[in-house]
């Protein structure tokens, strides 16, 4: 049974970890996606992460479970929305596994079929201005 | 609509598929807004079925319980041809009977059968096969007290099929002394098909007394509505979505709207069930209710286009339009929203749909830039 969250708060990593590692794991795999202070040569003051909710939970859920399903595995996902400084986690996933090949392929199929297709958006906040990025584009606002 | 109007309408609902036991048809159904289904109790394609288990039948009896549908009927298989000449008949009229322990063990008051087909025989000589299966079939279950009726289905005419002009169905009915557990299926597809018109208020009165005089619109069951993919008369049976097809949406309004046929349940056997019965269902009520064929849809903007646009919008769109349409139409309110088609995706009601989706009635539509989580 996969755990997926999406939160307003500092993510805690913790409860993810005790999450996937029942006693018939020999592997845990962790993922911590943190957000950087600097951004195509621009330096981030902090980022604000918007997501179509109800959608991003439903889809966080299918990746979840397709992982546990394709790899054998527990699967808990956290994203952070909202304001999130520079060093904190946006993103966490746990993976439980009896073998860590199982545990490593299934958090890498995790976070990147997230990027791939869960509503989630980080608007990049400067010094001065702010932008979208939307896959690999850079849309400029405000 | 209050609730209140809602419960006095007819049933209405659809064909639902099986997968995951007979009872999933239910909740499937009810899921989305279904008050009548209809199923296949076994695999229509294949003559022997295994006896429902105990546990299937109260599933199925609990769900229906739970979902409160109010009509149930059950369509019998392909295979069978009751009006067969050589081995066949036997086959059919076994198959049929387990049909009808079926429907009796799940409670479902009608099996819908296809009249059977001539197969080079005479015509004559296969309409009595068919009174013949019926009246021998009518005769052993009134025995077994079996209440489960039949209902005959007109068809489209294809090939040798019998039931395409209702002289024949009324022939049978008549042969078996009007029994009370024998009834008509008027497929809206199927009689199109074999040349009866009901697109507007002239035709489809001609229609309906044709059928009433041969068959008698008190013996009318079930009607099954589907559009037609082939013309008038064109005796080819291929199903359309609800306004898709050659009979158009207004075709319906006659039928949906007939007095005389407010408490028979109408069923959808359209398909792509899992994506359109949902919005083929709110085409029928809302051509039932003479509703305008518009659909509002609430559009929420994301990534960028949320500066332009903070909050939903609500817009109306034509019935049956398309994520395409309304991106087109987006595109033409607003220069900024000229590119969504080349460089969003798009959510209906939180799933991923693809442009070529008819947007449903009261959908939440989200544009969906590139994402960037993690």
């Amino acid at each position: 049974m996969a755990e997926v969250r999406i939160v307003t708060t500092p993510i805690a990593i913790e409860p993810l970890q005790h999450y996937v590692a029942t006693t018939a794991c020999g592997a845990v795999c962790l993922f911590v996606g943190q957000t950087r202070n600097h951004s195509r040569g621009r330096s981030v003051r902090f980022l604000e992460y918007d997501a179509y909710i109800p959608m991003a939970e439903r889809e966080l859920l299918r990746v979840a479970e397709t992982a546990e399903a394709r790899w054998n595995c527990r699967v808990a996902i956290a994203h952070r929305i909202g304001r999130v400084e520079v060093g904190e986690a946006s993103v966490a996933i746990a993976v439980g596994a009896a073998h860590r090949a199982e545990a490593f392929e299934a958090c890498r199929y995790c976070i990147d079929t997230l990027k791939q297709d869960v509503p989630i958006w980080k608007r990049e906040m400067y010094a001065e201005g702010a932008c979208w990025i939307e896959g690999d584009r850079v849309v400029g606002s405000s | 609509m209050t609730p209140e109007h809602t419960a006095l309408q007819r049933p209405m609902g659809a064909h639902m598929p099986v997968s995951g036991g007979l009872h999933t048809s239910l909740i499937a159904g009810k899921a989305i807004g279904c008050t009548a289904v209809q199923l296949f109790t076994a695999n229509p394609r294949q003559w022997q079925n295994a006896p429902l288990s105990g546990d299937a039948v109260r599933a199925f009896r609990e769900a229906q319980e739970a979902t409160g549908v109010r009509f149930v009927c059950a369509h019998a298989s392909y295979l069978i041809n009751l009006a067969a000449a050589n081995e066949v008949l036997e086959r059919s009229r076994d198959a049929f009977r387990a049909e009808l322990e079926r429907a009796r063990q799940l409670e479902i008051p009608w099996v819908v059968v296809h009249p059977g087909a001539h197969a080079g025989q005479r015509e004559d000589d296969a309409m009595a096969h068919l009174i013949e299966s019926l009246q021998r079939i009518l005769e052993e279950t009134d025995a077994q007290h079996n209440p489960v009726g039949i209902a005959l289905e007109t068809t489209a005419g294809q090939g040798s099929t019998l039931g395409w002009r209702f002289e024949q169905i009324g022939a049978v009915l008549q042969a078996l002394g009007k029994h009370p557990r024998l009834g008509a299926c008027m497929d809206t597809c199927h009689i199109f098909a074999a040349g009866y018109d009901l697109r507007d208020a002239a035709s489809y009165a001609a229609t309906m007394a044709a059928f009433d005089a041969h068959i008698g619109i008190e013996h009318l069951k079930v009607i099954h509505a589907n559009d037609s993919k082939k013309p008038l008369g064109s005796r080819v049976d291929r199903h359309a979505h609800i306004g898709a097809g050659e009979i158009g949406a207004q075709g319906f309004v006659p039928l949906l709207q007939d007095a005389r046929l407010a408490s028979v349940p109408v069923l959808l056997e359209t398909p792509e069930a899992r994506k359109m019965h949902a919005i083929n269902l709110q085409r029928l009520r809302c051509l039932a209710d003479g509703q305008p064929l518009e659909v509002q849809v609430t559009v929420l903007f994301f990534g960028h286009y949320r500066d332009y646009y903070p909050a939903p919008c609500v817009l109306m769109v034509p019935y049956g339009a398309t994520v395409r349409e309304l991106a087109e139409q987006l595109a033409a309110q607003d220069v900024r929203l000229s590119d969504l088609l080349q460089y969003c995706r798009f959510a209906m009601d939180t799933e991923y749909v693809t442009p070529d989706s008819a947007l449903v009635s009261d959908c939440e539509l989200a544009v969906l830039p590139p994402v960037s989580g993690g």
